[in-house]
């Protein structure tokens, strides 16, 4: 074959053929490629071959390309969009070789590849979209199922910190519920600006989602600004958790990054902080219908099932610890003249009253219940009898202060009767029994003449008689 | 900062220490694309004088990739604190620390948090922000960026598809080439995706002006991704630092024209 032939193959070849430099310069080109791109030979030999590539091309041949090229000899099925003269683009695959006897000339072929690339570029599109929605709809479930389990504040504020740095790729994330104070405060995860930047209210406040970028929070907010700079962080977004005119708190995410937020990011960030408020108004119905159910309506302290739990509880940790614990049982001395004499409104505030004045006069860890209409129940953990005498002491001097009922104020006067349990001797008392003690040794008071505490006598000996 | 145990660092960025034990210590890392590979023809002429140490980040190379968290590596920030472990598990001060491209600002990142480590700095083509912005040119739209995400896409989809390479620098034994090709440059998808966003869609322009290190600037002719006024505006940003304009094209002068990198590395250690 003469070398005019090789000549006209090589320039007629069914793909385009050149050579170029190790760092991408062109050396020669053959007519097929020059074709396709539109440009003459002398535009393009002496120029980097990234000048006929788009932008991101570019950024893939010298990132990657270049790279593979010289360490493995050869790439192959590289895909590359060029920019061709009149500004349409080109996709093509390409193979490229480094010249293996002189490692100074890469001689690259180029195949015309658009409706592959653009099929496949379709495929790709389809996958990530199909897969984006998969992703919402995995964490949508995920996040159901953990907030399914979780039964405190604590826990959905846990919950909604693990599963929104996963989703929104935050380097950090804080949940602040707002206390009964109306305080917010740090529940779940961590804020790295705590201690370093004073609240601020407005955006603690926010009614709708919101993202402050350090940047552009100079003027307006220099404080956090330069807090963020300080803890490498490039913007901050704060999603409210609002439930109807309840402002339950807010999830803050910290990203170390400034970043392009999407559609898809604000809509993820509703949709979680929607659930998130769903889940802790349902675990505070929840904690408010428990509350019911073991509290006493009209005054607040614990009901008979409560008195009982704690009673059994007090009694398992003496058989443990070995310590001893004590009940007071306590009847209100006339009340049912002051119902007869005010109604039955004056004597609920009458108990309501007392309730308070009871709570106020035990101490932290004793529990105060209602068991009947004018009877409540001390349970006192970890108590032996002198400290039992002392707390039923004090109730009994709180409780005769007069009450204000309907406008009237009330002398008021309580009976009390006191059982121990130790466990060195009762070991088989149950919780009923020294109920029963105690209630026998509260009749022993009222028959005395009311207003004074009897102690029931052991649980061996016979009940002191009315 | 948590630090792991010095053996898990080591592990988990596939950590090589060669070179001379006594001299002073070389740390090189690699950008985006690739793995410490990258540095094979630059690297090994400094291993009589210096000792010489190369990592692959994690998601790069034999990096340890069950280590990749999004979260951790959403910035730069959490690659460069990699690098503060390594020096912290190779208990090393004083290291000349040698970036291209990406991992120039990892560099400074790391110089910027932990000065005392540091000796110098050497950044090849770096670039402290690719996008273009009101009054300063990266040299690309934030549309590009997009595109080249679209670039990876399509060339992930085609790798994943093709068993047989069509052409072969080593026909003895192809499986060489393509283990070799493998462990050099061989990327997660994935997590080439998240680095190319944090890569290309950072800026870290204020964290130049905090560099304390003595610094050198090494700028290549004509390169598309950290062009030369990008080469000047580190330079002029970073207080007391040298810039070198190679005549090296391209952004890769550590492939293409290792010689001439060489010699303006040891001139500026010198």
């Amino acid at each position: 074959m003469s070398e005019t032939d090789f000549e006209r193959r090589y320039q007629q070849a069914p793909c385009g053929l050149l050579s170029t430099t190790p760092a991408g310069v062109v050396l020669d080109a053959n007519a097929t490629f020059l074709r396709w791109i539109g440009y003459r030979s002398e535009d393009l030999v002496g120029k980097p071959l990234t000048s006929v590539l788009d932008a991101g091309s570019q950024l893939f041949y010298e990132t990657r390309h270049v790279q593979v090229l010289h360490l493995q000899g050869w790439v192959s099925e590289v895909a590359l969009t060029l920019r061709c003269a009149d500004g349409s683009r080109l996709p093509v695959l390409v193979n490229s070789v480094l010249v293996d006897d002189r490692k100074d000339v890469v001689r690259t072929a180029v195949f015309d590849a658009t409706s592959r690339l653009h099929y496949e570029s379709e495929l790709v599109r389809a996958r990530r979209a199909a897969e984006s929605s998969e992703e919402r709809v995995r964490l949508l479930q995920d996040v159901s199922i953990a907030f399914g389990v979780t039964a405190t504040d604590e826990e959905v504020a846990e919950s909604f910190v693990a599963v929104a740095r996963e989703a929104f790729t935050a380097i950090e994330c804080s949940v602040h519920l707002r206390s009964e104070a109306g305080v917010l405060e740090l529940v779940a995860g961590v804020n790295p600006l705590a201690g370093k930047v004073p609240p601020i209210e407005v955006l603690r406040n926010t009614s709708d989602f919101v993202i402050v970028h350090a940047e552009e929070a100079e003027s307006e907010f220099p404080l956090l600004a330069a807090g963020l700079r300080l803890a490498r962080l490039e913007s901050l977004s704060i999603t409210p958790l609002i439930d109807g005119a309840e402002r339950l708190g807010i999830l803050v995410c910290f990203f170390a990054r400034r970043r392009a937020f999407d559609d898809h990011f604000f809509d993820l960030h509703r949709a979680l902080g929607r659930q998130a408020t769903q889940t802790l108004v349902r675990v505070r119905l929840q904690r408010q219908l428990q509350h019911l159910a073991l509290h006493d309506q009209l005054t607040g302290v614990a009901n008979r099932q409560l008195l009982q739990q704690s009673l059994d509880a007090g009694i398992a940790a003496s058989r443990q610890t070995g310590a001893q614990m004590a009940l007071l049982f306590l009847d209100v001395d006339n009340f049912k003249s002051i119902n007869d004499r005010l109604g039955h409104s004056a004597g609920d505030e009458v108990l309501r009253e007392l309730a308070e004045r009871l709570r106020t006069g035990v101490r932290v860890g004793d529990i105060v219940g209602r068991i009947g209409g004018d009877e409540f129940v001390v349970v006192c953990p970890d108590t032996d009898l002198d400290g039992a005498m002392s707390v039923a002491e004090r109730v009994l001097a709180l409780t005769r202060e007069p009450i204000v009922a309907s406008g009237v104020p009330v002398a008021i006067s309580v009976s009390a009767g006191v059982s121990t349990y130790r466990p060195d001797r009762d070991a088989g008392q149950t919780g009923d029994e020294m109920l029963i003690r105690a209630d026998g040794a509260m009749y022993v008071s009222k028959k005395a003449g009311k207003d004074r505490i009897t102690l029931a006598p052991d649980a061996h000996q016979p009940s002191p008689r009315t | 900062m948590i630090l792991a145990p010095a053996q898990d660092v080591l592990k988990r960025n596939n950590v090589t220490v060669t070179g001379n034990p006594h001299g002073r210590t070389l740390v090189f890392a690699h950008g985006f694309g690739c793995s410490q590979a990258a540095w094979n023809l630059v690297a090994p002429h400094f291993e009589e004088q210096y000792r010489v140490v190369l990592f692959d980040h994690v998601g790069a190379g034999e990096s340890d990739l069950s280590a990749y968290s999004r979260t951790k590596y959403d910035s730069l920030h959490g690659y460069s604190d990699d690098v503060l472990e390594i020096l912290d598990a190779l208990d090393l001060q004083d290291v000349v620390f040698i970036g291209h491209s990406v991992s120039a600002m990892i560099g400074v990142l790391a110089a910027n948090q932990d000065p005392s480590r540091f000796d110098a700095l050497v950044l090849v083509g770096p670039s402290p922000r690719y996008v273009n912005t009101a009054g300063y040119q990266g040299g690309f739209e934030s549309a590009d960026i997009e595109a080249l995400l679209d670039a990876l896409d399509a060339n992930y989809l085609g790798w994943s598809a093709v068993a047989a390479p069509m052409i072969m620098a080593n026909p003895d034994r192809p499986e060489l080439s393509a283990r070799l090709a493998a462990s050099f440059c061989s990327i997660d998808p994935e997590i080439a995706r998240h680095f190319a966003h944090v890569t290309f869609l950072s800026d870290n322009r204020a964290d130049l002006g905090r560099l304390t290190v003595p610094t050198l600037v090494i700028q290549c002719t004509e390169d598309v991704i950290a062009p030369r006024e990008v080469g000047e505006y580190v330079h002029r940003m970073v207080p007391g630092s040298t810039l070198t304009v190679l005549e090296a094209t391209g952004h890769i002068p550590i492939l293409s024209n290792p010689a001439e990198v060489v010699a303006a590395i040891r001139d500026f250690l010198q």
